[in-house]
């Protein structure tokens, strides 16, 4: 098994929009996979295929070589796939650790009534949950907003917490839907340098959407550009830059 | 570290209920004020504190649901029901005039549980609905469950009773110990009401705790994040089904115990009793106590069981508002409750508790600002 993500010929239509056509591609395992086109290209479209918020009107998805077609996407997370959304979509009225102990959510094994009593096993699961999120702040380095409320916490830091809650599932596969946008230049050399460490150090296959090509050409294994819901090119980012396609699709041709 | 009661050194004691001294002597102090308050307070206000009490467990139920879990409910009340007509049918006598109703006499250790556990069995049944729908429509639907509630309490006599005849409640027998006409323990002699009081400050002090337990757990977490964003939580691998279906079982459960109580000061109830405005009250009540709290039901409930007979003292005690107010005490009530949802959504959407939470904080902070 060397592909963890496989698009075998995948559509998607919402009545007349075709937000998807025939798109076919495989993440390797273990690589830092970009996603790359205009606005409206389809990128994140892919991604609600791969967690089944969206379901490919033909072709199928498959994550682990496992069709995804009837899972739900709750049980795709149990997988081992996290993701981030384009537009943060943390819990706003709680505190960095309590999302990051949310995104925890999946490795805290006890039912309803245990909770409701606080068994001893509970506090045990609570207790390794915490340990989680620590070693995610830690990581992060967002230890001076632990008890923060998000919506008190500047952009920059929200996404870095989004990052954290995906994070904290301990996922196989993490989709990135454009963690760079909207954020300085140092604050995206911060978010490349994590993306990078969650890479090499923690071993998670990265899917990542972005804008930014300096930084998805410094950082990407292998790029897929995308546009109008067609895959324009696939393969090694260095070379996409150079692909007369790819340039007429960003910049557009002179006639 | 004896000096700094908020420096925490193991997560432990961080997630704990009762975080340092000061919280354990409060939480001693109002144990003991409940307790000698239920031995020295008149009949009168004790049915009005045990109220509260019923209520609060009531009302926690719904917080569970609606508040925590952000399912909007209005058919709470007819959990209550199921729960004070579980108890009546098992605790409660069979007579065969004028109706036949059905009863098991069994002891309050029995009927008290299972009023809970039979209406969480209820709450499953209806929770499918709640994973189809969400917010307005599924508050629409749940009036309909009122709706149908109230019509098949009605024509299930042997339970029920029927409407307008109603039936006596469960029975007074605790551990084989009938406390009907009092209870002598040593030289202390405690009424029907104060036994059932006590009893309600124990069950309340228990599910309170469960509430408490539920915030800090990952269940408490689940609901909260199926509340505020049900695609990232199930983006997360949380299972809307399964947690929607809990928060209904256990809101159901605190209900059903609750109505199993409910009713046993007055020792009757009526199907009549549990129309749309019984729902409707608990909603009252968690948005003037504060919404998705363990405080807030308490203030709420013991606002609205104590209101009566704070009006009925103003009005004994007072010429001036007795002549000058043409309403009676129940007229008054109404308006003071309307006007209180009113200015809470309005000025205060955290409730009483926020009230609290900002006095607190204040005397906290004294005399700084911040």
């Amino acid at each position: 098994m060397n592909s963890l993500i496989k698009f075998e010929n995948v559509s998607l239509n919402f009545g007349g929009v075709n937000a998807l056509t025939e798109v076919s591609f495989e993440v390797p395992d273990n690589s830092l996979f970009a996603i790359i086109g205009p606005n409206g290209a389809g990128k994140t479209s892919i991604f609600n295929c791969v967690s089944g918020i969206y379901r490919p009107t033909t072709g199928v998805v498959k994550i682990f070589d496992e069709d995804i077609s009837n899972i739900k996407p709750d049980a795709i997370a149990n997988l081992g796939v996290s993701r981030t959304f384009q537009n943060i979509e943390l819990f706003e009225n709680m505190t960095t650790l309590d999302n990051i102990l949310i995104g925890a959510h999946r490795h805290i094994d006890y039912g309803s009534v245990s909770g409701l009593i606080f068994s001893k096993k509970t506090r045990r699961e609570e207790e390794k949950a915490r340990q989680i999120a620590e070693d995610i702040i830690d990581f992060l380095e967002i230890e001076e907003y632990r008890y923060s409320y998000i919506l008190s916490l500047p952009y920059g830091i929200q996404k870095r917490i989004e990052l954290g809650r995906a994070l904290a599932m301990k996922p196989k596969i993490l989709l990135l839907d454009e963690p760079a946008a909207g954020m300085n230049n140092e604050e995206t050399e911060d978010i490349a340098r994590f993306i990078l460490d969650i890479h090499e150090e923690l071993e998670i296959t990265v899917v990542l959407i972005d804008h930014d090509m300096n930084m998805v050409m410094d950082i990407a294994t292998e790029v897929i550009v995308m546009d109008f819901g067609k895959k324009l090119f696939d393969g090694d980012p260095k070379e996409a830059a150079k692909d007369s396609s790819v340039i007429e699709a960003y910049l557009g041709v002179s006639d | 570290m004896r000096r700094r009661p908020d420096l925490y050194i193991s997560y432990r004691d961080e997630t704990a209920i009762l975080k340092n001294n000061t919280h354990r002597v409060i939480a001693l102090i109002i144990a003991s004020a409940l307790l000698i308050l239920g031995y020295v307070a008149d009949d009168y206000w004790i049915l009005l504190l045990s109220a509260s009490i019923f209520l609060t467990i009531a009302t926690w139920g719904l917080n569970i649901v609606s508040g925590m879990a952000g399912q909007i409910s209005l058919a709470h009340g007819f959990f209550v029901a199921v729960g004070t007509y579980t108890a009546a049918v098992v605790g409660g006598f069979s007579t065969e005039f004028p109706n036949k109703i059905i009863g098991y006499e069994l002891d309050m250790i029995i009927w008290l549980p299972l009023a809970g556990i039979v209406a969480a069995g209820v709450g499953l049944i209806i929770a499918p609905l709640a994973v189809r729908l969400k917010g307005l429509n599924l508050a629409l639907v749940s009036i309909g469950i009122v709706y149908i509630g109230s019509y098949i309490l009605s024509n299930l006599k042997t339970v029920t009773g029927g409407a307008g005849l109603g039936r006596k409640t469960a029975g007074y027998t605790i551990l084989g110990v009938n406390f009907k006409d009092g209870l002598e323990i040593g030289s202390l002699i405690f009424t029907k009401n104060q036994v059932l009081y006590y009893i309600g400050l124990l069950v309340a002090l228990l599910l309170g705790i469960g509430v408490k337990n539920l915030l800090r757990s990952k269940i408490g977490r689940a609901y909260a994040a199926i509340r505020d964003r049900d695609i990232a939580a199930e983006a997360i691998g949380i299972n809307l089904a399964r947690f929607k279906a809990s928060a209904f079982a256990l809101s159901s459960f605190y209900a059903g115990v609750a109505g199993a109580l409910m009713f046993s000061t007055i020792g009757a109830v009526d199907v009549e009793r549990f129309g749309l405005l019984f729902s409707v009250t608990f909603i009252a009540i968690v948005v003037i106590g504060g919404v998705g709290t363990v405080m807030g039901p308490i203030f709420g409930s013991i606002f609205f069981g104590l209101m009566p007979g704070i009006i009925k003292f103003v009005i004994d005690h007072s010429e001036f508002i007795r002549d000058s107010i043409p309403l009676n005490a129940a007229q008054i009530e109404r308006v003071i409750f309307g006007l209180f949802i009113v200015g809470f959504l309005m000025f205060e959407p955290r409730g009483l508790w926020g009230v609290w939470f900002r006095l607190r904080n204040y005397f906290k902070a004294w005399p700084f600002s911040y």
